[in-house]
């Protein structure tokens, strides 16, 4: 946002430019704070069950969800959908989507009734879902 | 024009606008959506990434100067069609490296960090890559300076089409009277480049006119039946810093030690390109979109 370039010349850090830095530093600060004001208490509602279908749906058409589960601080989901799982964890106000293999989310295990989820990527490396018992009893091996 | 930038000058104005956007939105004058993690992520990368601009500024502005001494034409700086034909040449110049930007990962690595919001306000326009001189892209705007237009001549449109490119990222303004639409990038244009919707993947890359969309064959309107879901294929799942701005770099370098005989299309396939075709590229989204469309369709014609 703040350069200074000059014709013919290349960019030159000097006292003028680092005020032009520390000015925009402040207004980014500011700009944050009046974000943070103008959407207290409006983020997010917890995720309900349709709100979690329409999110898999849209994440991964085609796919049937078989069975659903959803977490009880309302911050994501977990489906099954055949050989795979279907994993929605928030991120702001919206979702995250990822899948991975039915048998490696069943492998994991619940701590304090959260299960915690390696999706092995680097933009979502795992997922942290409140799920109370883990994996559920009627699927439990 | 000495030491004239358009973006420093613009700064000023940058500031004052997302804070209007921000405050007629909480009064709901007018449609704008912000997140405070989302927002303070978007403007860090932009003040850091104006730091890490400085650091291969010198370097691309000294390469032409070189070219610029073996130049074809001596393009006069202070004549009004010099201006014209710069404005429509950098112009093209913008188009085919932004393609270029979407299509090859090498590429994709740095100007994903801008498309990495689910949301789309002023401050998304802000989201800029910390790479991009790493990326080496600059190299496209050389040729400018092989023909005659002075280095700095260039560097000022480059200004004045970022400038430019600022306030089109937003939610407030709908459509605008049909001539513009037809000619100029605008709101609506580049909602649908943000958008993640299959059919709007890989659309609208125009930097100040659509008429290259148009003409190179990537031009999409925004549909009133398919509202844009902003973001990345795959959205990110965390607000750290450092991963977001080099996410994309870190998995290629990763896909590249676990497969390094695979190196060519891990660097230059299309972003999600995989030997076996396990992820999804842009194209397998659209295809597998368009036999969904066509599903229905037969359907719907045979009920
Ligand atoms: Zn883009
Ligand atoms: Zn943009």
């Amino acid at each position: 946002m703040t350069r200074r370039r000059g014709r013919g010349q290349v960019p030159r850090v000097n006292s003028a430019y680092l005020i032009q830095l520390a000015v925009s530093a402040v207004a980014v600060g500011l700009m944050i704070g009046l974000a943070a004001w103008a959407t207290r208490g409006r983020g997010a509602p917890p995720l309900d069950e349709a709100t979690a279908r329409r999110w898999l749906a849209d994440e991964f058409p085609g796919r049937e969800v078989e069975s659903l589960w959803i977490a009880t601080d309302g911050l994501g989901a977990l489906a099954k959908s055949g050989d795979r799982a279907l994993i929605l964890t928030r991120v702001g106000d919206g979702y995250a989507a990822r899948q991975i293999d039915w048998s490696k989310a069943l492998a994991a295990r619940a701590q304090d009734g959260r299960v915690r989820i390696a999706l092995a990527d680097v933009t979502a490396p795992k997922a942290v879902l409140a799920l109370g018992v883990w994996p559920p009893k009627e699927l439990a091996a | 024009m000495k030491g004239f930038d358009p973006v420093t000058l613009a700064t000023p104005f940058f500031i004052i606008t997302v804070i209007l956007e921000i405050v007629l939105a909480r009064f709901g004058a007018l449609k704008a959506q912000y997140e405070t993690k989302d927002t303070a992520v978007s403007l860090t990368m932009g003040l850091v990434s104006s730091v890490a601009g400085l650091l291969t500024a010198g370097a691309s502005f000294a390469a032409a100067m070189w070219i610029y001494q073996h130049r074809l034409f001596t393009i006069p700086m202070t004549a009004i069609w010099a201006w014209i034909l710069v404005f429509l040449l950098e112009d093209m110049t913008y188009y085919w490296f932004h393609r270029l930007s979407h299509e090859r990962r090498f590429w994709w690595a740095a100007h994903v960090n801008h498309h990495s919001s689910q949301h789309y306000n002023l401050s998304t326009a802000l989201r800029q890559t910390w790479t991009g001189g790493l990326a080496g892209t600059w190299a496209l705007w050389l040729p400018l300076s092989l023909i005659g237009f002075p280095p700095a001549m260039v560097l000022i449109q480059k200004g004045v089409s970022l400038v430019y490119q600022y306030w089109i990222h937003t939610e407030a303004i709908r459509r605008l009277p049909r001539p513009i639409e037809a000619v100029f990038n605008t709101p609506s244009h580049h909602r649908v480049h943000h958008a993640r919707n299959p059919r709007y993947l890989d659309r609208n890359y125009a930097g100040i006119l659509i008429i290259w969309d148009r003409m190179f064959g990537t031009f999409q309107p925004e549909l009133d039946e398919e509202a844009c879901r902003y973001g990345l294929v795959h959205n990110l799942g965390t607000f750290n810093i450092v991963r977001v701005a080099f996410h994309e770099w870190i998995g290629m370098a990763q896909d590249i030690a676990r497969q390094p005989r695979h190196i060519l299309g891990w660097l230059f396939g299309a972003p999600g390109w995989t030997p076996d075709g396990s992820r999804d590229t842009s194209a397998k989204l659209k295809a597998e979109w368009a036999a969904r469309q066509a599903a229905t369709e037969s359907e719907r014609e045979a009920a």
